[in-house]
């Protein structure tokens, strides 16, 4: 499976980056493709490609503030949470998006 | 002080038992100014507001930035006691990180920031943080904290 994911918070210095390293470990254990970018105080970093976003089976925000650039995200299948789900929960966040991806299979 | 890298400071055995102790206790060591202290405290409590600060069963990451900071730092405090039932939840704390940042920090002790809070994902780092004693040993399981330690 292919997933993308944006990672957002309020401040942008402490769960933006702590729910993006906890989403890719949680990704590449379950055997995933995962592309993260993060927007925080440090501005976008990873910035997804329209390619990565193209591929992708399903899409995970997990932001506590608006994602910039949400466009990309037109027409795909979206999961979106608050960071807090991301930190405290990844594995089951990233097996709710299997869920859902195999529903529509 | 190492102008490059962001400071770190541990403090051990902290007399804190509420929420609202251990913020004080945050916003002093954020600035030395009356003004200062209350503005560090609401926006602590208002990041709070966002969403929960757990990034495990018993650590939490406050974090703010704000004008009122002087100097970017990493502040590990390791309570006395558990601080119990944090913010009316049933989640006791062992170990708060907060990290205050000053207004219009570089980037360079952003990245290096946000590269630390990455390594807090790890369960089993944050598992030996809340399990050492001793200072000493504390420090020593911390990745990188020593060239930036005050």
């Amino acid at each position: 499976m292919k997933i993308v994911c944006v990672t957002a918070c309020t401040v942008g210095i402490a769960h933006t980056y702590i729910a993006q390293e906890k989403l890719e470990n949680a990704g590449k254990k379950a055997g995933h493709e995962i592309h993260i970018e993060t927007q925080g105080t440090i501005g976008i970093e990873n910035e997804l490609t329209q390619q990565q976003i193209d591929e992708a089976d399903i899409v995970i925000l997990a932001a506590d503030v608006s994602v910039s650039g949400r466009e990309r995200f037109n027409g795909k299948t979206i999961i979106q949470v608050g960071t807090e789900v991301a930190v405290k929960s990844p594995n089951k966040l990233i097996k709710k998006a299997e869920e859902i991806v195999n529903q529509k299979k | 002080m190492n102008g490059n890298n962001p400071v770190f400071q541990i403090f051990f055995q902290c007399a804190l038992d509420t929420r609202e102790e251990a913020y004080a206790f945050i916003s002093r060591l954020a600035s030395r100014e009356e003004r200062g202290q209350k503005e560090v405290n609401r926006q602590l409590k208002e990041r709070e507001k966002a969403g929960s600060l757990f990034i495990s069963e018993h650590v939490i990451l406050p974090h703010v930035e704000s004008q009122w900071i002087q100097t970017s730092r990493i502040i590990f405090i390791r309570p006395k006691r558990p601080i119990v039932s944090w913010n009316g939840s049933n989640q006791h704390v062992y170990l708060l990180v907060c990290v205050l940042l000053k207004e219009n920090e570089s980037v360079q002790i952003k990245r290096k920031i946000a590269s630390f809070i990455r390594a807090l994902a790890d369960e089993k780092l944050v598992n030996r943080l809340i399990n050492v004693d001793e200072k000493e040993k504390f420090i020593q399981k911390i990745p990188k904290i020593q060239e930036g330690l005050e």
